[in-house]
């Protein structure tokens, strides 16, 4: 803090900086002073940021804030809601009594993006993003020298940091150094980043020569730490183990995007057994003995129990006598008249009733022999004759 | 013994598993017998001995090929006795109906033995095998075709140019069960009679056969001769087909030989000049030697012991699954257990411990690269294939990645193993890869064939493939540095990859 004294300027400046503090860390505020113990409190924020997103114009009422919310209980709800109203995250659209519409804050809803982020790797991407951005600032020609020195200087501290980090991480347990290391320690990208930037200072500020090395020294210095702990980590694992520490995507992206002979070069210098089955005679022979038969033939169906010494030779081949027979059945039937009742015909011994039946159906289904059968409703049951069961029916001349 | 182990006074105390120095060069038998098992059997030269321990399989003009043999003449099936599993063979019915389709057609004289037998065309032994299950439809004859492929990959049969003859794994059936096997041939019933045989049967095998020049010597079938009679419509026939590397040794074997001037021009004719699949039906070799060259090591034991440590040496080398220790007595007792070590280091192999189980694998010094397999008879135009073609050892990273790899990044797989139950999809192989799908087939079916796939069908999960049970046989030195290649090859820039680079750099 500088000694200058406090004219409404900087008490002004001071308090804006302040105020994008506070609203950028909002979400993750229990009171004005301290951070949330539940983590399932900063996903209210991040519900009702959502729906503020969705709300368009209008922005949203109380009601339905609430409504948007309505996964969480009453009063927690209302706890998060005081707290971001405090700290700026949510105001009113227009400031005056009794509004009944808030609006969330930008700065709120960015800082929540780049807590999550920060969540997920620790911080790499970030490191590479300002890395990138930095580089940009410096190839800038409106950037002065005090900017360059300052975010040379904050480079070299963070980098210093990070090293300081993985050294002490390589010193401790193994399960930490597992866990926390790979979101700590930087590919050869970052490295290479960080030096074209220092390199880039250089050239336009050769002044700057002490801040650089510095910067130079640290970027070093976070190498060596990184790979010091992927030493540490390479030898103590067991041999699937140290597959975790290539992240999933990685392993895709391999799979995905690798030539062949890439993939081929996996395996060189490996040596597996060429296919060598055993085939015992025993089992041969028993491979032979169960080998699938297919299916027998249909078998003839069943034969009727019924004596019958039915007409066999009437089974003349030829088409046409099957008609002449079938001719000759219904005229004998018929006789003079067109039509005749079935029941006088088929009052006989059954197995002869269901041979002329059968023949009287055939001669009924074949459409060139002029002759119908036409069943009527009734039905005549004698048990004691044959046939027991008995339908009306006319055999008649049709043509 | 010749050329066995040579110490090198630079053993690893520290590290050398149960008999075997980790860091002493192999012998030549042992480089041999780890070539046999990785690449199948070995080609040997005229007059050039087959390695202690191993079965030579002599042809006519002496060049032969090199089988390793079991000690006290065991078998894989020794392995039933001890209810230990062998790696599954697939569509084992099929194959081994196949198989005695073979040998009806291929065993002709029954009075010796099954190799090498004659030559057959495929068209018969299809029939035959046909006439075995009783069902003629296409799909009958196309799981046929490939478990006849089947067979000559794994050295069962020699199939080339449509003609069919036993392979060298025939020779490995122990005397006693020639009995059996001939009972078997007798119940096979022989395939009616076919009308429409364009070419005879003598003919096609004929043609495919080189002139026997060498045939004089051992006395030869008949068959042989018919391969005199019409050099000429042979030509027209079977127009040159071009196939094999050729082996010059074997066209120079025959020159001395060829004694009747009735050879002398053929040998020299065109037709002559690409010459067909030599060794198939080169008829009349002769199986010579096949003594394990255990002796020495057995010899001091009594019988229990003995047939102890035979059945742990059968049960680590062909199980498909690490055997428990508390089953075989060759396992538990650290004497014998020794003696195991040494009998493996003969052939290059190692023991290998999951805790309580045991397995055998590679000696890492045994470090090839990949390794020319001398399969029987190349096929028509394959060229030179290496152990393991680079489309197969391309899928089988994929595989690994995606069954290993992935479910450890997630987290999915807390052993310390590369075998998974997460199946790879084969739709991912398919279609999110950068291999052409020809390829693919097949080599996921000589992988799956080789015992370093295995299919999961699909059941909760999709079904796929996971990595097989060969992956047991991975000694820890080889684990770590198939770690390390899936890690360098991934993310080539990642602080791992260097810190392995730097410490492989560093020795």
């Amino acid at each position: 803090m500088s000694e200058q004294p406090l004219t409404l300027d900087a008490a002004l400046s001071e308090e804006a900086v302040l105020s994008t503090y506070r609203r950028m860390f909002a979400a993750l505020a229990r009171d004005s002073g301290a951070v949330v113990d539940d983590p399932a409190l900063v996903d209210i924020a991040e519900t009702l940021f959502a729906a503020f997103a969705e709300a368009g114009e209008e922005w949203l009422t109380h009601e339905q804030m609430r409504f948007a919310c309505r996964a969480y209980p009453g009063d927690q709800f209302d706890n998060r809601l005081r707290v971001l109203k405090g700290l700026g995250a949510i105001r009113e659209v227009f400031p005056k009594p009794n509004q009944l519409r808030y609006r969330a804050s930008f700065t709120s809803v960015v800082g929540l993006m780049f807590i999550r982020r920060m969540m997920d790797d620790g911080g790499q991407s970030e490191m590479h993003r300002l890395l990138a951005l930095e580089d940009l600032n410096v190839a800038d020609p409106r950037t002065t020298m005090e900017e360059a020195r300052q975010s040379a200087a904050n480079l070299a501290r963070a980098f210093r940091l990070w090293a300081l980090e993985l050294i002490t991480l390589t010193t401790g347990t193994i399960e930490e150094l597992r866990e926390q290391a790979p979101k700590l320690w930087g590919t050869e990208e970052i490295a290479r980043r960080a030096q074209s930037l220092h390199g880039t200072i250089l050239t336009r500020w050769p002044v700057l020569d002490r801040v650089c090395t510095d910067l130079r020294a640290a970027i070093y210095a976070y190498s060596d730490a990184s790979r010091r702990a992927a030493g540490r980590l390479a030898d103590s694992a067991g041999t699937t183990r140290n597959l975790t520490l290539l992240p999933t995507e990685t392993w895709r992206t391999f799979s995905q995007t690798a030539s062949r002979e890439r993939l081929a070069a996996v395996l060189d210098g490996f040596v597996f057994d060429a296919p060598a089955p055993w085939h015992d005679p025993a089992a041969i022979a028993r491979a032979v003995d169960e080998a699938p038969r297919p299916a027998p033939a249909q078998p003839t169906p069943p034969r009727s129990t019924l004596p019958d010494q039915g007409p066999e030779d009437s089974l003349a081949s030829s088409p046409s006598a099957a008609i002449e027979r079938l001719t000759e059945v219904a005229e004998s039937l018929l006789g003079s008249s067109s039509r005749v009742a079935l029941a006088g015909v088929l009052r006989s011994d059954w197995p002869s009733a269901r041979r002329l039946l059968a023949d009287l159906t055939t001669v009924d289904l074949r459409p060139e022999l002029p002759y119908r059968l036409v069943w009527a409703d009734d039905l005549t049951i004698s048990p004691g004759e044959e046939p027991a069961w008995l339908s009306h029916g006319f055999l008649e001349r049709t043509a | 013994m010749s050329g066995t182990r040579q110490s090198s006074g630079s053993g690893d105390a520290g590290r050398s598993s149960a008999g075997a120095g980790a860091r002493r060069p192999l012998g030549d038998g042992a480089v041999a017998h780890a070539r046999a098992r990785s690449g199948g059997p070995l080609r040997l030269g005229a007059g050039v001995a087959a390695p202690p321990g191993m079965l030579r399989l002599t042809r006519p003009d002496s060049t032969g090929q090199a089988l390793p043999v079991w000690p006290d003449s065991a078998t894989p099936s020794l392995l039933d006795e001890y209810q230990v599993s062998p790696v599954p063979v697939e569509r084992a019915g099929e194959t081994r109906r196949v198989l005695a389709a073979t040998l009806k057609c291929c065993w002709s004289d029954l009075s010796v033995d099954p190799w090498p037998g004659t030559p057959a065309p495929a068209e018969l032994i299809l029939d035959t095998y046909r006439a075995l299950i009783g069902r003629t439809d296409d799909l009958m004859r196309n799981w046929a075709i490939g478990a006849l492929r089947r067979l000559h990959d794994s050295a069962w049969i020699v199939m080339s140019d449509g003609v069919v003859s036993l392979g060298p794994r025939c020779a490995l059936w122990p005397v006693e069960s020639h009995a059996q096997l001939k009972e078997l041939i007798r119940r096979i019933p022989v395939p009616e009679h076919r009308d429409l045989t364009v070419v005879a049967d003598a003919d096609i095998v004929a043609a495919a056969t080189e002139g026997p020049p060498g045939a004089t010597a051992t006395g030869e079938p008949p068959m042989a001769t018919d391969a005199q009679e019409p050099p000429t419509t042979v030509a027209t026939e079977e127009p040159p087909v071009a196939t094999v590397v050729e082996e010059p040794q074997v066209t120079a074997a025959q020159e001395p030989a060829a004694a009747t001037g009735a050879e002398k021009p053929r040998a020299a004719s065109a037709a002559q000049e690409s010459p067909r699949a030599p060794d198939s039906a080169m008829a009349a070799g002769r199986v010579e030697g096949g003594e394990a060259e255990f002796d020495d090591l057995l010899g001091g034991y009594d019988e229990r012991r003995r047939a102890e440590l035979v059945a742990a040496f059968m049960a680590v080398e062909h199980g498909a699954e690490p055997v428990l220790e508390a089953r075989f007595g060759g396992l538990r007792d650290p004497a014998l257990r020794h003696t195991l070590g040494e009998m493996l280091a003969r052939r290059g192999r190692t023991l290998i411990q999951h805790r309580e189980r045991w397995t055998s694998g590679y000696d890492d010094a045994y470090r090839d690269g990949p390794v020319p397999r001398h399969g029987p008879a190349p096929g028509p135009a394959s060229g030179v294939a290496s152990g393991l073609g680079e489309s197969e050892r391309a899928v089988l990273t994929l595989v690994l990645v995606h069954s290993v790899a992935i479910p450890r990044a997630e987290g999915l797989l807390p052993d310390d193993t590369w075998l998974s139950p997460h199946p790879t999809p084969v739709d991912e192989l398919r279609r999110h890869t950068q291999l052409p799908i020809g390829e693919l087939e097949a080599a996921l079916r000589m992988l799956r064939h080789a015992g370093l796939l295995t299919q999961v069908k699909a059941g909760e999960e999709a079904g796929g493939y996971a990595p097989g049970p060969q992956f047991h046989r991975l000694t820890p030195a080889a684990r770590r540095r198939l770690q390390e290649e899936l890690i360098l090859a991934a993310g080539p820039h990642s602080p791992l990859a260097s810190a392995v680079r730097a410490r492989r750099s560093a020795g």
